[in-house]
């Protein structure tokens, strides 16, 4: 009976954790989807709108939700002219600290992180042409995750639950 | 002002050095940065200089020296790191930040193929003019712009530092809200150098009355067009007449049933009326009254109220 329940325990544990590392996954992509929609908001914003980055970064704020909402909250409130802050750091430490808890690869971070350390901002066609390469490229990783997101959720799954099996055999 | 407003203009690394100047921002009139050269400012008329520890000096030798690095920093600062926002502004050599303060800006001109300036460069020279809203400027002559309850044509004449533009936003606050002669009435603005309403974020941050509409940094010819169109006005108001474009759009505007009221830069009426573009409107009887400013020892002052055909209101 303790075997069954052991058995039961360490199948349910493995397959836990695969569906979890399956999920991480779907919200690799659905961040990634949310972070090149983002680069696409800001150039046109650059593009159309004229707006300064900060009040873009209010705009972004209202349409998005989740962590980048207080994110770009905190960016924009910090770069106000009241506090002065200078915008490509206010905006690294706020994006790192926000992507950090994200499950996200360390050059897709960068790249977001450090977008307007590469920015000119002198000219709307360069300033919006950086961030379409930005945008390219996450579109790019986005593509690529999706497509093998769901082979790999499902690759996850099995060897999560064939893990379960080998150490059940290898406990009994 | 308070002195904040002031402190808001600078990146914080290099606030500490505008401290004492902001302490002194109800008299403050502009800060002048030059690359290598000493920092100065104007307070209370008189031209005084900032030192590294940001203390205000009188002689020149003792002030801090502006680098270019700072510069750039400080034009990308008001431009809140988007110089491309301001590109257009910056092409006619200024820009204009929150409180309406504005930024006049100097340094190597890009032309493009026609020989139109197309951007600039290598900005080393920033005059920041402080922006203050002066209620009751106009109350010396709202009692002579009103007829039987109505605002008449008024052209302001005056030249560059006479307080022109002071005394429009406050002409357009009173006739806005209302006065003991004329009942609050729709007025729209033309604020094509976003210097009337100071208009940041699309809210104006100068007090231009309850009843008014702002269109901003729009070109006069186009903007009085779109506003008769769109807002109905009773008063329309634009500063700084310098094109004969610029005064058919406002023939046009009168003959669409509004009032108006407008600025110019001259010394004198006389002067005025030799302008090519101005001469026509000036004998057609455009406006009913004309009011002349002048800068005497740093005060602002009305010179003389003037009516159609240039006679005497009051002077």
């Amino acid at each position: 009976m303790y075997k069954l329940i052991g058995i039961l325990c360490i199948l349910a544990g493995c397959a836990g954790w695969g569906s979890a590392k399956a999920g991480q996954e779907k919200e690799r992509v659905r961040h990634l989807r949310t972070l090149f929609h983002i680069m696409g908001q800001m150039r046109s914003e650059i593009s159309y709108g004229k707006h300064t980055l900060p009040e873009i970064c209010l705009l972004l704020s209202e349409l998005n939700d989740d962590c980048y909402h207080s994110c770009f909250v905190r960016i924009y409130e910090r770069t106000r002219e009241e506090k002065g802050g200078d915008f490509p750091e206010v905006w690294e430490a706020e994006v790192q600290a926000c992507l950090k808890q994200l499950p996200l690869r360390e050059d897709e971070r960068e790249t977001v992180a450090e977008l307007p350390k590469t920015l000119s901002f002198q000219e709307e066609g360069g300033q919006s042409g950086r961030i379409g390469l930005a945008e390219a490229f996450l579109e790019g990783r986005y593509r690529q995750a999706e497509e093998t997101c769901e082979n790999r959720s499902k690759m996850i799954r099995s060897v999560s639950i064939l893990t379960g099996l080998l150490l059940t055999i290898l406990l009994l | 002002m308070r002195p904040e407003e002031v402190l808001c203009l600078f990146p914080d690394g290099i606030r500490y050095r505008w401290r004492e100047v902001a302490e002194q921002a109800e008299k403050l009139q502009e800060i002048r940065l030059r690359a290598g050269m000493p920092l100065s400012v104007w307070i209370g008329n008189r031209e005084r200089f900032v030192d590294t520890q940001g203390r205000i000096v009188d002689r020149p030798e003792k002030a801090a020296r502006a680098a270019s690095g700072e510069l750039e920093d400080l034009l990308k600062h008001l431009c809140r790191y988007s110089v491309y926002a301001f590109a257009d502004e910056i092409r006619q050599g200024f820009l204009t930040v929150q409180g309406g303060h504005r930024i006049g800006v100097a340094g190597q001109v890009i032309l493009d193929g026609d020989g139109r300036i197309k951007n600039m460069k290598y900005i080393r020279y920033l005059n920041i003019r402080i922006a203050h809203q002066v209620r009751g400027a106009a109350d010396p002559v709202i009692p002579c712009i009103f007829e039987n309850g109505k605002v008449l044509n008024t052209l302001l004449i005056s030249p560059p530092g006479g307080g022109k533009t002071t005394m429009l936003r406050d002409m357009i606050r009173q006739v806005s809200e209302g006065t003991a002669y004329g009942e609050g009435v729709n007025v729209s603005v033309v604020d094509e150098r976003s210097e009337i309403a100071g208009s940041y974020l699309g809210v104006s941050q100068n007090d231009v009355g309850i009843r008014t509409d702002v269109l901003d940094g729009c070109p006069k010819v186009e903007g009085m067009m779109l506003l008769i169109r769109s807002m109905a006005p009773q008063v329309l108001a634009v500063d700084e007449l310098g094109s004969i474009e610029d005064v058919q759009a406002l023939q046009m505007a009168s003959g669409c049933g509004c009032r108006l009221l407008a600025t110019v830069h001259g010394s004198s009426l006389d002067e005025v009326r030799h302008k090519n573009y101005m001469r026509y409107v000036i004998e057609e009887r455009l406006f009913e009254r004309y009011v002349t400013l002048d800068r005497r020892m740093g005060i602002c002052r009305v010179t003389g109220v003037f009516d159609g055909e240039g006679k005497p209101c009051i002077s």
